[in-house]
Parts: C-alpha cells; sequence; structure tokens
C-alpha cells in the first residue's frame, strides 16, 4: 500500500528538518537570496485574500506565521471573510488598483480575472515557483491560453454522500454505486422517503456542477474548450425532469422545505441534520458534514456512471492561488505560493481544507494523519481515479454568474412555474448571454 | 485663515457671544462679527461639504458617466452611449425587479401608515405608562432592517416555522411563508409594516400639536368621535401625513437587507422578491455589469424623483396648512 511510502517519505522530511529533505523549491529559494537577483533582503509586505471558516483563517494565520519566521523579510498580511463576501471584495479592490498580492481563486472565477489582465502569468516567476509536482490531473487546470494563472490547491470531485444509518432504519441495501442508474436514484430516494421519517435525498439543482456530471456522461461537458456552452437543451430538459421526477415521486421535500434548506448552507442541509438520506456534494465537505451530523456518511459514486457513454464525475481544482499582475514584488508573492504549495510545513497545517493536496508528494505526507472522514475522502478520489474521462476545460468568461442562473430556474421547475423544457431553453439563453 | 485661529475664535465665541446682546455695539463692531462668524461658520461646515463632494456628488456624477458605459471592474470603462439604458427595455428581470419593488412599496408604505397612524392616536388618548409603549413599539424599527431581523423572520415564517407550528395546531397546512413565490413577498411586506414606529412617533408629535379646544368645541356640538377625527384632526394632520409619506415612500424604494438576507442574495424563490435595489447589486457585484448596474440606480433615482414631485404637487390638492 502507498500508506507505507507516504509514511517513509514523511518521517525523512520531518528528521531531516526545514530544508534538507525538501529538494528544490527552498533551495532555490535561499539560492536567489544569496545571490540577491529574484529576492532581495529588502523588507517587504505583501498581502493574501481567501475566503473560508473560521478554521481556515486561524490555520492560515499560523502557516504565513512560520512563513515569516523563515523569510523575516517578508511580512504577510491577511485578508479573508466568508465565500458569499469575498467575490464582491476581490472585485471592488482589484477595480480600485488595490488588488491583494496573492489571492485565493476558483475555478468559475478564475479566468475572469486573468482574461482581464488581472493576474500574473505564473510561469513569469517560474525560478521561484516549483510546479513540477502537481497531479497532472489538475496541473494544467490553471492554464488559459498557455500562460499559467492560478496553482491548484487541491483536488475535489463532486459526488453523493449517503447516511447509512437512515438505509438501515429504511431497512434497505446502499446501491451498488458501479452500475446503477438515474432511475434507480429516484427509486431510491422515494423508498427512503417512504421508509424512514425523513427525506430520500435533497434537491440536487441548485450546484450546475450536477448539470455538469450529468451531461459528461453523455459526452457532453458544461462548456466547451473556446469557453461556449456544452451541452444540449435536450440534456437539460432531461436533467431538470430528474429532479422534478425526485419531487413527484416523494424522493426529495416539497419545494418550499428544500428553497429553506439550500438558504442554510451546508450546516442546515438535509444530511447535517439527520433528515435525510442522501445528497450531492464536494469530497471536501465529508469532514465537516460528518461531523455536524454526528454520522458516519458514506461517498458513493454518481449514478448513471455506466449507463451512457462515459462517467461524469471528474476531478476539479478545490482552488487556485494567484498572483496579481500589478504586484510590485512579484518573485516574494511567488516564494509565498510555493511555501503554501510545497513546502511541508504549510501542509501539516493545511492538511485537506483546500482539497486533497495537488502535490502529490505533499499529498502522501499529508495522508497518514487525516481523520477518518478525510482519509474515506482520500480513499474515495484514489479510487475514482482510473474511471475518469478527461478533466473539464476552464469555465469561461461570465460562469460565476450561471450559478444564480441555474438556482432561480430550478427554482421555478420545482415550483411548477416552468416545464423542464422550457427551463432548458431559458437557461440556455441566460448563460448563453451571461458568458457571450 | 489658519486652523488653531479659528479653533481660538470658535473656543473664545461663546464667552463673548452674551455681551452684543447687552451693549447691542456699534453697526461697524457687530459687521465685523458677523463676518467672523460667518467665516467659523463654514469652517465648521468644511468637513461636511468635502464629504459631501468628495463621498456623494463625486460618486453621483461618477455613476452617471458609468451609466454610459460598458464597465466589468477590472478593465478601464468603455463608452457605448445609451446602450445600458436600451438594454433594460429587454431585460425581463429589469421589469420583474419593477413589478416587485412597486407592489412592495405600494401596498407596504399605506398600510404602514395606517397602522402607526392607529396606534398613536391609541397612544395620544392618555394611556398610563406611555413613554414605555411608545419606545416598545418604535423598537422594531430600530430592528427592521438589521440582519438579526431578517433571519428571525424565516425561523418564524418558513415552512417549518412558528407560525405554522402554530396553524398545525388548528389543523390548517401553512405553505412557506418566505420560501413559497406567493407568498415572500407578503412576508416582506408584513416585515416592512411591522417597522412603523419611526412614522407613529412624528404622528404622535403631530397629534401633540392638535388644540384641545377644537374638540372641546365640537363635543359641545355634538360631534361623534368619528367626526372629530374625520373632520379635525385628519385634516390638521395632513402635513404630517404627507411628510411620512415621502419619507416611506422614498425609504421603500430602497429596501435591500430584508430581501438579500431573507431570500440569501438571490431575491428568490424564483424572483419573488428580487427587489429593484437588488437586482442592481447582482448586476454590478455579481456579473461584473458596474455600468449597466449604475444605469439601472439612475433609473431608480429618476423613478423616485418623479413620484415625489408628483407627491408635492398632488399635496396641494389634500394638504392642508393651517395658515392657509
Amino acid at each position: 500500500m502507498a500508506l507505507v511510502g507516504a509514511l517513509a517519505l514523511a518521517a525523512t522530511a520531518c528528521g531531516g528538518g526545514d530544508s534538507g529533505a525538501t529538494p528544490a523549491p527552498e533551495d532555490t529559494a535561499a539560492a536567489g537570496n544569496g545571490a540577491g537577483e529574484t529576492t532581495s533582503d529588502e523588507q517587504v509586505t505583501l498581502r493574501f485574500s481567501w475566503w473560508g471558516s473560521d478554521a481556515r483563517h486561524e490555520d492560515t494565520q499560523e502557516v504565513i506565521d512560520r512563513f515569516e519566521a523563515e523569510h523575516p523579510n517578508i511580512k504577510i498580511e491577511g485578508e479573508y471573510t466568508g465565500w458569499g463576501d469575498y467575490w464582491d471584495r476581490l472585485a471592488t479592490t482589484v477595480a480600485g488598483g488595490d488588488a491583494p498580492d496573492i489571492m485565493q481563486h476558483e475555478s468559475r472565477y478564475l479566468r475572469e480575472y486573468a482574461d482581464r489582465g488581472a493576474l500574473l502569468d505564473l510561469t513569469t516567476v517560474s525560478d521561484t515557483l516549483d510546479l513540477s509536482e502537481l497531479d497532472p490531473l489538475v496541473a494544467e487546470s490553471g492554464a488559459v491560453d498557455g500562460a499559467v494563472y492560478g496553482v491548484p490547491t487541491g483536488i475535489n470531485a463532486y459526488t453523493l454522500m449517503v447516511d447509512p444509518q437512515a438505509f438501515e432504519e429504511a431497512g434497505l441495501e446502499l446501491p451498488d454505486d458501479t452500475s446503477w442508474t438515474w432511475d434507480d436514484f429516484v427509486q431510491l430516494a422515494a423508498d427512503l422517503s417512504e421508509n424512514t421519517e425523513g427525506y430520500g435525498a435533497q434537491d440536487k439543482g441548485f450546484n450546475e456542477t450536477d448539470l455538469q456530471i450529468f451531461a459528461r456522461q453523455r459526452g457532453e461537458d458544461m462548456y466547451t474548450e473556446d469557453g461556449q456552452l456544452g451541452f444540449s437543451q435536450q440534456t437539460a430538459a432531461d436533467w431538470w425532469q430528474v429532479g422534478l421526477d425526485l419531487l413527484e415521486t416523494g424522493g426529495t421535500p416539497d419545494a418550499s422545505i428544500t428553497t429553506e434548506v439550500q438558504a442554510g448552507g451546508v450546516d442546515q442541509s438535509l444530511l447535517a441534520t439527520n433528515r435525510g438520506a442522501m445528497a450531492f456534494f464536494w469530497t471536501n465537505e465529508l469532514g465537516a458534514l460528518s461531523e455536524t451530523s454526528g454520522r458516519e456518511l458514506q461517498l458513493l459514486r454518481y449514478p448513471g456512471e455506466s449507463e451512457h457513454e462515459q462517467p461524469g464525475m471528474f476531478f476539479k481544482p478545490a482552488m487556485f492561488y494567484a498572483v496579481a499582475a500589478d504586484t510590485p514584488h512579484p518573485e516574494e508573492a511567488a516564494l509565498f505560493v510555493d511555501f503554501l504549495l510545497n513546502d511541508e510545513q504549510a501542509a501539516e497545517i493545511i492538511m485537506t481544507d483546500r482539497g486533497l493536496p495537488a502535490n502529490t508528494r505533499i499529498r502522501d505526507f499529508v495522508l497518514p494523519d487525516l481523520s477518518p472522514a478525510e482519509q474515506q475522502a482520500a480513499d474515495f478520489l484514489a479510487e475514482i481515479e482510473d474511471e475518469l474521462a478527461s478533466p473539464p476545460p476552464v469555465p469561461p468568461v461570465g460562469a460565476g454568474e450561471i450559478v444564480s442562473i441555474v438556482q432561480r430556474i430550478n427554482e421555478e421547475v420545482l415550483f411548477g412555474r416552468l416545464t423542464p423544457e422550457e427551463a432548458a431553453e431559458r437557461f440556455l439563453s441566460e448563460a448563453n448571454a451571461a458568458i457571450g | 485663515m489658519s486652523a488653531t485661529d479659528a479653533a481660538e475664535r470658535s473656543a473664545t465665541g461663546p464667552a463673548t457671544t452674551p455681551e452684543p446682546a447687552t451693549s447691542a455695539g456699534t453697526p461697524r463692531r457687530r459687521r465685523g462679527r458677523v463676518a467672523e462668524d460667518r467665516r467659523a461658520a463654514w469652517l465648521f461646515l468644511l468637513p461636511w461639504f468635502l464629504g459631501l463632494a468628495f463621498i456623494t456628488v463625486g460618486p453621483i456624477l461618477g455613476s452617471l458617466y458609468l451609466s454610459f458605459t460598458d464597465y466589468s471592474l477590472l478593465t478601464a470603462p468603455e463608452w457605448t452611449g445609451l446602450d445600458n439604458y436600451r438594454r433594460m427595455l429587454g431585460d425581463p428581470r429589469f421589469f420583474t425587479s419593477l413589478r416587485v419593488t412597486f407592489t412592495y412599496v405600494f401596498v407596504s408604505v399605506p398600510l404602514q401608515l395606517a397602522f402607526a397612524l392607529l396606534l398613536a392616536i391609541v397612544l395620544n388618548r392618555g394611556v398610563r405608562g406611555l413613554p414605555i409603549y411608545r419606545s416598545i413599539y418604535y423598537l422594531p424599527s430600530l430592528l427592521g432592517s438589521s440582519v438579526a431581523i431578517a433571519i428571525l423572520w424565516r425561523r418564524v415564517f418558513g415552512a417549518e416555522g412558528l407560525v405554522n407550528a402554530v396553524l398545525a395546531l388548528v389543523g390548517i397546512q401553512g405553505p412557506g411563508w418566505v420560501s413559497h413565490p406567493d407568498w415572500a413577498l407578503s412576508s416582506l411586506i408584513v416585515l416592512n409594516v411591522w417597522t412603523f414606529g419611526s412614522p407613529m412617533v412624528i404622528f404622535l408629535a403631530g397629534l401633540r400639536q392638535i388644540p384641545g379646544m377644537y374638540y372641546e368645541a365640537a363635543q359641545v356640538d355634538g360631534a361623534s368621535t368619528w367626526q372629530q377625527f374625520r373632520r379635525i384632526t385628519l385634516p390638521l394632520l395632513t402635513p404630517i401625513i404627507f411628510f411620512n409619506l415621502v419619507l416611506q415612500l422614498i425609504n421603500a424604494f430602497q429596501s435591500f437587507t430584508q430581501a438579500f438576507i431573507v431570500s440569501g442574495g438571490t431575491g428568490g424563490p424564483a424572483d419573488s422578491t428580487l427587489f429593484y435595489t437588488l437586482y442592481l447589486y447582482q448586476r454590478g457585484f455579481g456579473a461584473f455589469d458596474m455600468g449597466y448596474a449604475s444605469a439601472l440606480a439612475w433609473v431608480l433615482l429618476m423613478i423616485v424623483a418623479a413620484l415625489t414631485a408628483i407627491n408635492f404637487l398632488a399635496s396641494k390638492y389634500w394638504v392642508f396648512y393651517g395658515d392657509e
């Protein structure tokens, strides 16, 4: 098993001290300092902005402290908010010419910023920032037209989480997730609702990633390489039909409750409050959900993975580190990103909070110390890795808006104001306008 | 004039002001003092003027310019003339937001004012412990647009909330008041009506101004309570009603927080609470469409200005000022 190797690697890394066992990155940095070419000893202050929970804020601050201890001439000021406010704030500061030097980014927005010249092409600082250890599955995910604007922090997959205890109460077996179809899923949700006090499943129509996987199973995708919509109207209509079937067979709660559950976020989800048996989430949310629900939740493959042309699930870069195009200190900023990405001192604090580390060496380093839930997520990702079809292209400019369009139209469908066909037509026209 | 100069003068100012009142002083001295006071006044007002210029007027003019551009926040604005305004005509969500906002304003403001007036009259009857009641009824006005109340609203009026729990006791299954598109706006209207405190306090003050002898005279003539209200209270209160109407109308058009929090910023469910300001916010900060958002803001300004103008014109026909 790979675990043993990882353990051995971890042991040598810890024993070898800070820069001894870990190769390239820090050595280059040190050399740079000495030569005075890339980075100087000049006192430099950089700003790093991220979104996240309180736990992430604390952890990130500790990573910053460790970095500063190693580079006394660089001071990092942290700026953080929750996800909701983050993009308003970032857009405003960037527009005001006051962009943070280093920013946490996301694939829906990366292109928006890159295309408008707000981000630094990281190939220009490749002497300082080592990208060679990235998992090939996501290594290219921050690349736009030959330049690299974002470094993936970690890997995520959108998938189904189930509560085995609810299945037990209902007297139902967990499904065989390698072969089940969408019809099986709808049927199972209805059966669960009937035989438990809670609901079979949480509505899945509020995240466009669900549509994306549905489309990929049919050999389509959310977007094409050249930034157009990549799915047919029929696919979107079929997708909403599944949502409607779930509602009408009682597999999901009625539209009002669904809307409220949705507004409550992860913490108020049916899984978290023990009121539902199945829901779709990102794998890195398993830890938080297991904790809130107090149950040992389990990850399953998407329904329909073997039903059509190809499996639809994919590895997504959980988030990115990016550097502002107009930072006065690109080398120092790159040095910090390198620390976040490649240094075990940072990794042992961040663990899998920013996804399963995209740096494969760091991944092996953190694996032995994961909590059971994190461990399960890591194992699950490893298990499905070989099944996946090619990764989806970087979303086009305007992709950040697609989420809210999907949510709005989904509500119209659930409340019976649009048929799935009308919804698909409306979605295509609004989505085209948003990314056009 | 230096700042210390002014400070000194203003510091000595109050101490010497009683003097002219008693000795009156010569005209020339008085003129000099007036000029001096005026300078001091300007100086004290200067921060406010600077604030007005840079924080209010500047950005307002800036947004007027931006409304004629395509501006994504990240790149420089690009002049597109009237494009943004033309785009509105073909934007269904723009019209949705107008419909939602007008419904909200024209239902909630009259209800709120009627409610405020009713309570003001009741309280004006010389209730014991008036200050306590006044404070209690005023409280929602302070809290009404706060995040906490919007969240509370969700708890109380949610599909599985307090209201439906009570309804369930009598065998009625209520809808999700905040989460069903047919009801969500109504629950926000109720929220706005609930914040009747500030117009109520103003009504109370207005009622206190009406001389008691009018009522005494009317009672002598045998007027009923309703006739007293209809013939004395209401006419004499029209300036106050007018003032409250103008104020609350403008306030209601600018409502944002309630819808933002209750719907989680989406204006949902299914756009049923898409207030104009919320849509503007979504375009500007959600879709990086600041040019269009600026144009939306200016259209809102025009609408509110037009309605206020109509209000003032119409006031000639129903507002009664005692000295006319």
